[in-house]
């Protein structure tokens, strides 16, 4: 029987000239990519491992191997109830960030629309983001005691004026012209800001967000440091004290884990509510 | 609705001193449009009236001011001096009876094509299956029927303008305002939604202004061509096309091959390098 085959090609089979890994802006496969990524850590761990190594004997304890801080992770969740402190570590970023991002997002946007607002509200915004949120931990300290309210208090400060800075821009960024077609159909100001404005600066909005929790955590340890007996950064400091290197380590590599996992948090989120803004591959 | 309003506020006037102010689509006395206090000028004291049921062109080079008189009639921008009346009512800012296309994509990103068209008429508190129902039928008219469910993402530049088009045209405005409407499509794109146009305003039977710089596509859409200049903005020139003899042409080679094209086509080529050379010595 006689199949179809469209078009034959009769022209020689052409050869391109062969991938070199430094392939101008060229576009990686998505396994390949993956396969990148777990060579890259995997080199990264090898440096340490290694490191670890070629110290003398006696010193090795300052830099403990990879297998022995993986071993102290698991000692900590099985023995020492580790799984508690974590679990509070991210209570704090968690109601700390969403807090701040209840009062940025509104702010931000809301800034982003409203000239008079923006003027009013900005040069102070953008004074604070240069204050050192370590520079408030005696001022928490004296309101708050050695209380969750100042550890959240500090994670809070850490990270709302810079979300608020980049809400405004995200807003900023959306065009103009979405603004005025509404109007000319008739939009009151409500329907836009709500209607237009919001959704179309949503994707960058989240992706913010995305960014400064990552900075969230990153002021977790200073937020634990003070009076807390509980939570990840706590546990490090206590180790600290007793040059405890391993558990230092294993709470350093637990707070990188839960960054990884709050990043695809954030991505997934954004695929499955932002479609639309995901350029089609092809 | 708002020709309503107006006819019950010039009741009140009963006396029939200005007739005609109640129809004429767009009435411009003297406008002058400054920015940055007096430094620049963009319009100088431009007046113009416009007909009922036509297709005005604003024609000009870049800078003349054509898109700053369109944004004056929108109410997205108001006159330094002047009086500016559509459909005898001072413009006061944009509304639903005004309705513009954008030379820049203006489709909403998350919505889908029949949810874009929709978005207007429930502005307008339209109930969602009428919105629909009505929404469908612009789709059609801008021959997007089978497309209600892509998103602009996956469209072409001339499908999200389509839509675009549909959105605007499904309020039923009085005034269709284009600024640049196909400015960033690419030459056959174009033309073909040049025919569409044609086709709908024929239908629709639309006062419509619209602004561009290419005069190709000025000639074929217009029925009158306003010709700005520039340095500082005002009309150079205010052409009826009457070599088209009140006819629209849904196949734009019909028109090329029309009497009186080319010597029209001569004409506009001849003032736009005059304006952009200056006079011949």
């Amino acid at each position: 029987m006689q199949v179809d085959k469209g078009p034959q090609p009769i022209g020689p089979k052409f050869t391109p000239p062969k991938d070199k890994f430094f392939g101008l802006r060229v576009r990686v496969h998505r396994k390949k990519s993956i396969a990148l990524g777990i060579l890259g850590g995997f080199i990264f761990f090898a440096i340490w491992e290694i490191a670890h190594y070629m110290m003398p004997e006696a010193k090795q304890r300052f830099l403990p191997s990879v297998e022995h801080v993986i071993a102290t992770v698991y000692y900590l969740l099985a023995e020492k109830g580790f799984i508690y402190d974590i679990a509070k570590s991210c209570y704090r970023i968690f109601v700390s960030f969403f807090s701040a991002s209840a009062i940025a997002i509104p702010l931000g946007i809301g800034m982003g629309c409203f000239a008079n607002l923006r003027a009013t509200i900005n040069p102070s915004v953008s004074g604070f983001r240069y204050l050192p949120a370590a520079s408030f931990i005696p001022l928490l300290l004296v309101w708050f005691g050695p209380t969750d309210m100042a550890k959240m208090g500090l994670l809070f400060i850490g990270v709302i004026f810079f979300l608020i800075s980049l809400i405004l821009d995200s807003t900023d960024a959306v065009p103009i012209e979405l603004t005025e077609a509404s109007l000319t159909m008739g939009a009151s100001p409500r329907q836009v800001v709500l209607g237009v404005i919001a959704p179309a600066a949503a994707p960058a909005i989240l992706d913010s967000m995305r960014n400064m929790i990552a900075v969230g955590w990153t002021y977790l340890v200073i937020a634990e440091i003070v009076g807390a007996n509980d939570g990840i950064g706590a546990v490090m400091m206590r180790a600290g004290r007793f040059l405890h290197v391993d558990i230092i380590m294993a709470g350093i590599f637990t707070i990188g884990i839960l960054g990884v996992l709050t990043d695809s948090l954030f991505r997934l989120v954004s695929r499955l509510a932002f479609g639309w803004n995901i350029p089609q591959r092809g | 609705m708002i020709k309503m309003e107006i006819a019950s506020n010039t009741a009140e006037n009963t006396d029939n001193m200005s007739p005609n102010k109640k129809t004429v689509p767009v009435q411009a006395e003297n406008i002058t449009k400054q920015y940055g206090g007096s430094s620049f000028t963009a319009v100088d004291n431009i007046s113009f009236e416009l007909k009922e049921n036509q297709i005005t062109c604003f024609v000009g080079p870049s800078g003349c001011g054509k898109t700053v008189t369109l944004r004056l009639i929108a109410g997205l921008e108001y006159p330094t001096y002047g009086t500016l009346t559509v459909y005898g009512k001072q413009v006061m800012g944009p509304g639903p009876d005004r309705g513009m296309i954008f030379q820049a994509y203006t489709s909403f990103p998350w919505l889908n094509a029949l949810d874009n068209v929709a978005y207007g008429l429930k502005i307008m508190g339209v109930p969602k299956a009428q919105r629909e129902e009505k929404a469908r039928e612009f789709l059609k008219l801008v021959h997007l029927e089978k497309f209600e469910n892509y998103i602009p993402r996956d469209m072409s530049g001339g499908m999200k303008q389509r839509v675009a088009i549909a959105r605007t045209l499904a309020q039923n405005p009085e005034l269709l305002l284009m600024d640049e409407p196909f400015g960033a499509l690419d030459a056959q794109v174009r033309w073909e939604m040049q025919e569409m146009m044609i086709e709908i305003i024929e239908r629709d039977k639309k006062t419509v202004v619209t602004v561009t710089h290419d005069i190709g596509e000025a000639i074929y859409l217009a029925d009158r061509i306003v010709f700005f200049t520039r340095q500082p903005g005002k009309i150079k020139a205010d052409i009826e096309l009457d070599f088209k003899k009140g006819k629209r042409f849904p196949r734009k080679e019909d028109l090329i091959c029309h009497p009186g094209y080319a010597e029209m086509e001569a004409r506009l080529f001849a003032m736009m390098r005059e304006e952009i050379h200056g006079k011949p010595s």
